[in-house]
C-alpha cells in the first residue's frame, strides 16, 4: 500500500478521533491567534472540563456506575498538586496551620500536577476494591457517602487544605496551549481505553453483569482498574484546573460541581467519547450564555432581588428533557464516525437497556 | 375469539417473531408448541401487552389489542399463568388471589369465586393464610392458575404449566386444564411436554425460530411432523418427555 | 449516661429517622430508584409552612396539614413530569433524573424565595419541655414518638389490609406480574410517590421544628440520613428501613456522647465510615427482605 492510502485507511479507522481532534485543535489555534482574552479563557476552561468529563466517562460511561466520587478525585488532585507546586513562603502565608513537612515541599508545576493525580489514584486504589463489589442502590449510596466523607475531611483538615477557607496562591500554569495538550492526551487515552480489552470487558459487565461473569470477566477487577485509572486522570485534571483557577475551596468539589459534570456527560451521551465531548461543549456554551443572562437581569434592575440559581435551574430542566427524549444522550452510546450519517447498524450500546413497554 | 395476524416482535435488534398468525375460537383449547427460543413466550408476551409488537395485529373479540398495556388486556378478559408461575412469594395465598381478582372485581361474587377455587384446589384453602413463597412447586402452580381464574378470564393462557413439576403433579395439572376446558374456558396452552399437551388439545401450532411451522389437529401434527425429532432429534421412549 | 432522657431522645431520633428512611424505601422498593430528590420534598414542606405561617390567623395544625399535603403533591408531580417518562430507561438515567429534579427544586426556591434561611412559625409546645424525675424531655420528642407509632400502624394497615397496599407489595416483588393482574403500573407508582411525599412532609415538620427555620439546602442532611439508614437497615424491605432508622439514631447519639469535642465535626464522616465498613461484610443490610432486584418495565 502506498503512503496516502495507508493514511486514508488509518483516518477511516480512527475517524472518531479525527472528527473530535481536528476541530478541537483548529479552534484552539484560531482562538490563540484571534480570540479575545475572555473567549480564550472560556476555551481553556472547556479544555480542562473536557479532561475531567472524559476521565468520568472512562469509569462511569463504560461501567454504568454513577460515579459520585469523581469530583473528590479532582479535588484531591487540585489540593495535592497545589501543595506540591507552591513556594514555601506562599504556603505558610495561605495556609497558616499547614504541617511543616508539607510547607517545605516544592516541585515544578508539571511534576506536581502529575503527582497530584498519583495521590488521587492511590486514595482511590486504597478504598476502591470493596466499593466496586457493591452494585445497584447500595453501590450508588456508598459512593455518595464516600464523596461526603472526602468533603468532610477537606473542610475539616485545616493543616492541609486550610479547612473550609479559600486555598490560594497557586501559579497560573494552565493556559490554552497546556489545556489543549491535556485535552488531546486525555481524548486519546479515553478512546484507547474504551476500545481496549479492559474497556470492552467493562462495557460487557455494564450491559449484563451476569453474562459478563459467565464468560469469565472479573467484574470487580475491571471496574477497579477503571476506577483507579479514572481517578488518576481526574486527579491530574484537577491539578490542571487548580493551576488555571489558582484559588479554590472545598465547595468546588462537591454536589453542585458533580451535577455540572454529570450534565456535561449525560447530555451528550455517557456511553461514548463523542457524547462526552459534545455534552461538554454544549454545557460550556449554555452556561456562559446563562451567566450573561443572569448578570444582565441583575444589572438591569428589572428585579428587586438578586437572580441566583438560574443556570442550575435551566441545566436541570435541560438534563431531564434530554433524558426523556434521548436517554442515552444526544450522540448516544456509539462514537460518531466518518462519513457522519452512516452509522453502523447495530443497537445503541449506551448504558442501560431500554425496556420495551407499551404506552 | 383471538386472532393474531402477521405478528413481528423483537428484543432490541433481535427479531423474535417473523410474521406469526394464529387463531383461537371460543371454547377451544389450543396448544402452542416449539423448542426453546422458538417464540412461544414472545407470542404470549405480545398478546398480553408486556411486549410491544413491531408489526402485525392482535384482535380479541373483534377489538384490536396490539399495543395495549398488560393491565388493560386482563380487563378485556385475557389472563396469563406466567412461566415459572411468578406468584407473589411475600404475599399470602389470600392476597395472591385477591390481586388475581383485581381486574374484574365485584364484591358480591368475590366470595363465591373464592369458594369455587377452593373446590378446584382444596390445598389453597388449607394454605390460605400462608405466604405464597412457602408453597411447594405444584401448589404454587395451582395458586398461579387459581389467581388467573379469579379475573374470570374469557381466554386463559398457560405458559409451560408443567415446568419443573413431578410426573404425578404434571398429570394432576393436565387433568385440571382439561377440566377447565370442559367447563367452557377457552385455553391457549404453551407446553414443553408436547406429547402430553397434544392429548388434551383440539388444535396445535408449531413454532420454529419465530415463524409458524405447522398448524392443525394433534393427529395431523403427529402424522406430518416427527415431534421427537423437532425437539430433541429423536427419542424412542413411549412417553417422550421433551425438554426445552 | 444511659438514663431515661437518653432513651427517650434516642427513641425519638430513631423514630424520626425511621419515618425518613421509610419514605425513601417506599419508592425504592418499586422503582429501584434511589431518589435524590427526596430531601427536596422535605424542603418544600418546610417552605409551605413558612409561607402559610405568614398569615397569623391560620391555626398551626392547618399549616402542618397543608405542608404535609404539599410535599405529597410535589412528590407526585415529580413522578408525573420527570420520573414517569424515564421509568423504563436505564437505572442511571433515572438516578440522574432524580438528581436533576433535586437541583431544580432547590433552585426554584432559591430564585423565587431566597437563598437565605426563612423563619417558620411553630406551636408553643414545640419548644416546651417536660420534667420526669431528673430527666428533662422536650415535648417535641414525645410528639415524634407518638406520631411515628400512629403512622407505622396506619401504614401497616394500608399495606396489609387494602387492595392498593397489597398491589404495592406485589409490585415491589414482581412488577410485570402485578400488571398482568390488571393493576395499573402508574397507579401503584403514583401511590408510592404520594406516600413517600406524605412521610417526607411529616418528617419536615419535626426537622424544621428543630431550628424553626428553612433554607434551600435543608433537604441535604435528611436525605443523607435516609440513605445511610436504609442501606444499613436493608434496602429491600420497609421493616429494614425502620430498623435502619432506629439503629442510625442510636449510633448517632452514642457517637455524640463518645466523640471528644474536637472530633465532633467529623461525626458524619465517622458514621459513614462505620456504615461503609458494615456494608462490606453485609451488603444486604441488617434485614434481608423479600424484594427482588427486578426493575420496572
Amino acid at each position: 500500500m502506498r503512503l496516502p492510502e495507508k493514511i486514508s485507511a488509518l483516518l477511516k479507522r480512527r475517524s472518531t478521533l479525527v472528527l473530535l481532534l481536528v476541530p478541537l485543535i483548529a479552534v484552539g489555534f484560531a482562538l490563540q491567534a484571534f480570540g479575545t482574552p475572555l473567549i480564550l479563557n472560556i476555551y481553556t476552561y472547556f479544555c480542562v472540563n473536557l479532561m475531567i468529563v472524559l476521565a468520568l466517562q472512562m469509569f462511569m460511561g463504560n461501567s454504568g456506575i454513577l460515579a459520585w466520587t469523581h469530583v473528590a478525585w479532582v479535588g484531591i488532585g487540585a489540593y495535592a498538586s497545589g501543595i506540591l507546586s507552591m513556594a514555601p513562603m506562599v504556603k505558610s502565608l495561605g495556609v497558616p496551620n499547614m504541617y511543616p513537612q508539607l510547607v517545605e515541599l516544592q516541585l515544578p508545576v508539571l511534576p506536581a500536577i502529575l503527582l497530584g493525580g498519583v495521590v488521587a489514584a492511590i486514595v482511590a486504589g486504597a478504598i476502591g476494591w470493596p466499593l466496586m463489589r457493591l452494585s445497584n442502590a447500595v453501590g450508588v449510596i456508598t459512593l455518595f457517602a464516600t464523596l461526603i466523607v472526602v468533603h468532610v475531611v477537606m473542610t475539616q483538615w485545616d493543616n492541609v487544605t486550610n479547612g473550609p477557607r479559600t486555598f490560594f496562591g497557586l501559579q497560573e500554569f494552565t493556559r490554552l496551549p497546556q489545556a489543549l495538550v491535556g485535552a488531546i492526551l486525555v481524548i486519546l487515552l479515553a478512546h484507547w481505553y474504551r476500545e481496549s480489552s479492559l474497556g470492552l470487558r467493562l462495557r460487557a459487565s455494564r450491559d449484563d453483569r451476569f453474562a459478563a461473569m459467565a464468560i469469565g470477566v472479573s467484574v470487580v477487577q475491571v471496574r477497579y482498574v477503571a476506577f483507579v485509572l479514572s481517578a488518576l486522570i481526574a486527579g491530574i485534571s484537577g491539578g490542571v484546573w487548580a493551576h488555571f483557577i489558582t484559588s479554590f475551596s472545598p465547595k468546588a468539589f462537591y454536589i453542585t460541581e458533580t451535577f455540572l459534570l454529570l450534565t456535561m456527560l449525560v447530555i451528550g451521551g455517557q456511553g461514548s467519547i463523542s457524547g462526552a465531548f459534545t455534552g461538554t461543549a454544549i454545557v460550556t456554551v449554555a452556561r456562559e450564555i446563562l451567566r450573561q443572562v443572569e448578570s444582565g437581569m441583575n444589572n438591569s434592575g428589572m428585579f428587586s432581588f438578586e437572580v441566583y440559581g438560574l443556570t442550575e435551574l435551566v441545566m436541570a430542566v435541560l438534563m431531564v428533557i434530554v433524558l426523556i427524549w434521548r436517554p442515552n444522550g444526544i450522540i448516544g452510546g456509539q462514537e460518531i464516525t466518518w462519513p457522519l450519517l452512516k452509522r453502523k447498524n447495530r443497537p445503541d450500546d449506551g448504558a442501560g437497556t431500554d425496556v420495551v413497554e407499551p404506552a | 375469539m383471538l386472532k393474531v395476524q402477521d405478528l413481528y416482535a423483537s428484543y432490541g435488534a433481535i427479531t423474535a417473531l417473523h410474521g406469526v398468525s394464529l387463531e383461537i375460537a371460543e371454547g377451544e383449547i389450543v396448544a402452542l408448541l416449539g423448542v426453546n427460543g422458538a417464540g412461544k413466550s414472545t407470542t404470549l408476551k405480545s398478546i398480553t401487552g408486556v411486549l410491544r409488537p413491531v408489526k402485525g395485529s392482535i384482535t380479541f373479540l373483534g377489538e384490536e389489542i396490539a399495543n395495549r398495556s398488560p393491565e388493560s388486556t386482563v380487563k378485556k378478559g385475557i389472563s396469563l399463568v406466567p412461566e415459572g408461575r411468578d406468584i407473589f412469594g411475600s404475599l399470602t395465598v389470600e392476597e395472591n388471589l385477591r390481586l388475581g381478582a383485581y381486574a374484574n372485581y365485584e364484591r358480591a361474587r368475590y366470595k363465591t369465586d373464592l369458594e369455587e377455587m377452593f373446590q378446584l384446589f382444596p390445598i389453597l384453602k388449607e394454605r390460605f393464610h400462608q405466604a405464597g413463597g412457602l408453597l411447594s412447586g405444584g401448589e404454587q402452580q395451582m395458586l398461579a392458575i387459581a389467581r388467573a381464574l379469579m379475573s374470570r378470564p374469557k381466554l386463559l393462557m398457560l405458559d409451560e404449566p408443567s415446568l419443573g413439576l413431578s410426573p404425578a403433579m404434571t398429570d394432576q395439572i393436565f387433568d385440571l386444564i382439561s377440566g377447565l376446558h370442559q367447563r367452557g374456558t377457552t385455553i391457549l396452552l404453551v407446553e414443553q411436554n408436547a406429547e402430553r399437551a397434544l392429548e388434551i388439545v383440539d388444535r396445535a401450532y408449531l413454532l420454529a425460530t419465530g415463524s409458524l411451522e405447522f398448524s392443525g389437529t394433534p393427529d395431523e401434527l403427529k402424522r406430518k411432523v416427527d415431534i421427537a425429532s423437532v425437539y430433541l432429534g429423536g427419542d424412542d421412549n413411549d412417553h417422550c418427555e421433551v425438554h426445552l | 449516661m444511659i438514663d431515661l432522657e437518653f432513651i427517650i431522645n434516642t427513641v425519638s431520633l430513631g423514630s424520626l429517622y425511621a419515618l425518613l428512611s421509610l419514605g425513601l424505601v417506599f419508592v425504592y422498593g418499586i422503582l429501584k430508584l434511589v431518589n435524590f430528590a427526596y430531601g427536596e420534598y422535605i424542603m418544600v414542606a418546610g417552605y409551605a409552612m413558612h409561607v402559610i405561617g405568614q398569615n397569623r390567623g391560620i391555626p398551626w395544625y392547618v399549616t402542618m396539614a397543608v405542608a404535609v399535603l404539599f410535599a405529597a403533591v410535589v412528590s407526585y408531580g415529580t413522578e408525573l413530569v420527570a420520573f414517569r417518562p424515564v421509568r423504563t430507561k436505564s437505572l442511571t438515567a433515572m438516578l440522574v433524573t432524580s438528581f436533576a429534579v433535586s437541583v431544580f427544586l432547590q433552585n426554584v426556591v432559591l430564585i423565587t424565595i431566597s437563598p437565605r434561611a426563612r423563619a417558620v412559625p411553630l406551636p408553643a409546645f414545640f419548644s416546651q419541655t417536660l420534667t420526669l424525675g431528673t430527666a428533662t424531655i422536650p415535648v417535641r420528642n414525645l410528639v415524634i414518638i407518638g406520631t411515628t407509632i400512629v403512622l407505622l400502624i396506619g401504614l401497616t394497615f394500608v399495606m396489609k389490609r387494602t387492595v392498593l397496599g397489597i398491589a404495592m407489595r406485589a409490585a415491589a416483588d414482581k412488577f410485570t406480574t402485578t400488571r398482568l393482574m390488571g393493576v395499573p403500573a402508574n397507579l401503584v407508582i403514583s401511590a408510592t410517590f404520594i406516600i413517600s411525599g406524605l412521610l417526607a412532609g411529616v418528617v419536615a415538620i419535626f426537622w424544621v421544628g428543630r431550628s424553626a427555620s428553612v433554607d434551600p439546602l435543608i433537604g441535604a442532611a435528611p436525605l443523607l440520613i435516609a440513605f445511610i439508614a436504609t442501606v444499613m437497615g436493608g434496602m429491600h424491605s420497609q421493616i429494614g428501613a425502620v430498623i435502619g432508622g432506629f439503629v442510625y439514631g442510636l449510633l448517632f447519639n452514642i457517637l455524640s456522647i463518645m466523640l471528644p469535642a474536637t472530633m465532633i465535626s467529623y461525626r458524619d464522616a465517622f458514621m459513614f465510615v462505620i456504615v461503609i465498613l458494615f456494608l462490606l461484610f453485609r451488603p444486604e443490610g441488617i434485614w434481608r427482605g423479600g424484594y427482588t432486584e427486578e426493575r420496572v418495565g
